[in-house]
């Protein structure tokens, strides 16, 4: 990559218009995707290891199993999320007539992943803080044959005070750097679809607010 | 002539035989008057010694004859008097009373009199002598025993044992016998139902004392039975047994209550205090319905508190949709009764900070609406400034 990270995050436009120029390459949005999958896998870490504490008096080793699967399911997540964002927004831009391979709109969404690295990353350091202030209630194997008692268990952890502060910050952070992507994305559908600023922001645009209305609504109803 | 001498001399013949007849009739001489006089009443007992009105018994009166060689003959023995009644026969029989030698008449009376002193008097006639009279003095008294309560329970509860302490006196100048107090109510067990005394001498206490356990509010009977000599006599008297609020009995406070939520578990901790005048054992705290007990606290013991004492406790139960659970505090008294009371205690706490936060989170939804309009609207400036 001939240009800098700076003017991805700063002036994206910039960016695309010089990218445009060069051959098709996903090595440098694989690292950043990878990037985000690492700092997501960290966070995720954090949060399975509670799951993992809830659940461990039900089973020996249910932690362990928890924890691992939190990780590989972050780590692989962002990747097949990284693809059906490129379809969504690919799609979408099949309405406007775009041109462009989905192969170049894949390595522009790639790109614009940059800022959410940064927004995990930040989450996880403000996590850290809020993990062992988190009261995580101990589940016995007697508990398992009550539903009721599992649905309470959770229940009591997502309304652990601590818990309720850590998933707000993370939604306004995760919300505010998705938002700085989108930024990003608007600009590389823009140019590896070849639409105009309005079209690029209306197809980026409406799947990012709606998820992130979805994200509001899921905060609303823990 | 001859006639005259005749008559003369049957008279004198006649005259004569009623001299020897006279002296044949009358043994009493200046010696058996003297050895009568040495004839005493060396003792009068009465049986019971002292009546009441009414009663029956013996008097005995023993005979003694002072006299070291001579014996006197006895042949009537009675007791006169108004107010005891002899019911037996008077002795009759002649009966010779050797030197020395000591001899009982023993009889049947029945006092008819009232309260008070009276001299019956008891006469003996000698065969060769005068009668010997003698005032027999006995009383009269309708004093009964008295049967006083000393201490006994203000109010009772129900199952629960209270001792009544109790005393018997006598008040009467002699000795009573087979004093038993009897002890009986409806719904009431008394242990021990009979108490037996025995006897109680002249001005003695004794004391007697028995537990009530009553079932339900009643009236306790207690009846004194005694024996006066072989008369029997009854003392009645009614407690009556009512069902309050006992002052002295343990009173166990659940305070300083604390509630934490754990996996749906509630963890309820506080402290249970005695704040009554008498030792609560084994204290227990465990939750009610619509609580469903959990390990590790289902039921909490506590132990014995003391007056003023105090212990903690923790009690964890499974309770949907309920804002309130009822703790039941259970404890015994020295007599193992056992006594439940339930307080309610609220468990929404947890679920209100759960609440609290869940209010607080408008700030966040608000935050991202705003970012997002900023977002949004920023985007449309930007699209309005690119078009011109």
């Amino acid at each position: 990559m001939k240009h800098s990270i700076i003017d991805l995050l700063i002036r994206p436009g910039a960016f695309f218009q010089n990218a445009m120029n060069e051959e098709e390459s996903l090595k440098f949005p694989v690292l950043v995707v990878l990037a985000g999958g690492i700092a997501g896998a960290m966070y995720g870490y954090l949060i399975g290891g509670l799951t993992g504490q809830l659940l461990n008096g039900l089973m020996p080793g249910m932690g362990t199993i928890i924890s691992l699967t939190t990780v590989l399911g972050a780590l692989i997540g962002t990747f097949i999320f990284w693809v059906i964002w490129t379809g969504v927004m690919y799609a979408f831009s099949i309405v406007f007539k775009g041109e462009g391979s989905f192969r170049r709109t894949l390595e522009f969404v790639g790109y614009g992943y940059l800022p959410q690295v940064f927004g995990t990353l930040i989450t996880f350091v403000i996590a850290l803080d809020y993990i062992p202030r988190i009261h995580v209630p101990q589940l016995t194997a007697a508990a398992a044959q009550n539903p009721d008692l599992m649905t309470e268990a959770v229940k009591t952890l997502m309304h652990d005070p601590a818990m309720m502060e850590l998933s707000q910050i993370a939604m306004i952070i995760s919300m505010v750097f998705l938002l700085w992507s989108a930024n990003i994305w608007i600009f590389g559908i823009q140019h590896s679809r070849k639409l105009s600023p309005r079209d690029a922001a209306l197809c980026v645009g409406i799947p990012v607010v709606l998820y992130i209305l979805y994200m509001v609504y899921s905060l609303t109803v823990i | 002539m001859k006639i005259v001498r005749l008559i003369s001399l049957i008279s004198v013949i006649l005259l004569a035989s009623a001299m020897v007849g006279v002296v044949a009739a009358d043994f009493t001489t200046p010696e058996s008057i003297v050895a009568a006089d040495k004839v005493y009443v060396s003792g009068i007992t009465y049986d019971p010694a002292v009546f009441f009105p009414g009663d029956k018994g013996t008097l005995t009166v023993d005979i003694t004859n002072g006299n070291t060689e001579t014996g006197v003959n006895v042949n009537h023995a009675t007791v006169s008097s108004d107010t005891i009644k002899i019911t037996s026969r008077p002795y009759d029989t002649s009966n010779s009373l050797g030197p020395a030698q000591k001899q009982s008449f023993v009889f049947s009376v029945t006092a008819d009199g009232l309260t008070g002193t009276y001299f019956p008097v008891f006469s003996l006639s000698f065969r060769d002598s005068d009668s010997l009279f003698y005032r027999a003095m006995v009383k009269i008294d309708d004093s009964p025993l008295v049967l006083t309560i000393l201490d006994k329970p203000d109010t009772y509860s129900q199952g629960k044992k209270k001792t009544i302490y109790a005393q018997v006196a006598n008040l009467r100048e002699n000795e009573v016998k087979n004093v038993i107090l009897d002890v009986s109510g409806t719904g009431i067990t008394t242990t021990p139902s009979r108490v037996f005394v025995g006897k109680i001498a002249s001005g003695a206490t004794v004391p007697v004392n028995f537990t009530v356990t009553a079932d339900q509010p009643t009236t306790l009977h207690l009846v004194l039975n005694y024996d006066n000599g072989d008369n029997p006599h009854t003392v009645n008297m009614d407690l009556p047994v009512t069902f309050g609020v006992d002052k002295k009995q343990a009173n166990p406070i659940i305070s300083n209550v604390q509630t934490k939520s754990d996996a749906g578990i509630f963890h309820i901790t506080g402290d249970v205090n005695n704040a009554g005048l008498e030792t609560a054992n084994t204290v227990t705290v465990t939750s009610l319905s619509p609580a469903v007990p959990q390990d590790p606290y289902k039921t909490y013991v506590v132990g014995a508190l003391k007056p003023d004492d105090f212990g903690s406790f923790e009690v964890t139960f499974l309770a949907t949709n309920t804002e309130n659970v009822p703790l039941q505090l259970s404890f015994k008294d020295a007599d193992g009764n056992i006594y439940n009371s339930v307080q309610d205690v609220k468990i929404s706490a947890s679920n209100t900070t759960a609440q609290k936060s869940s209010g607080s989170s408008t700030i966040p939804i608000i935050a991202a609406i705003v970012i997002l309009a900023v977002f949004i609207g920023g985007w449309i400036l930007y699209l309005k400034k690119y078009k011109k």
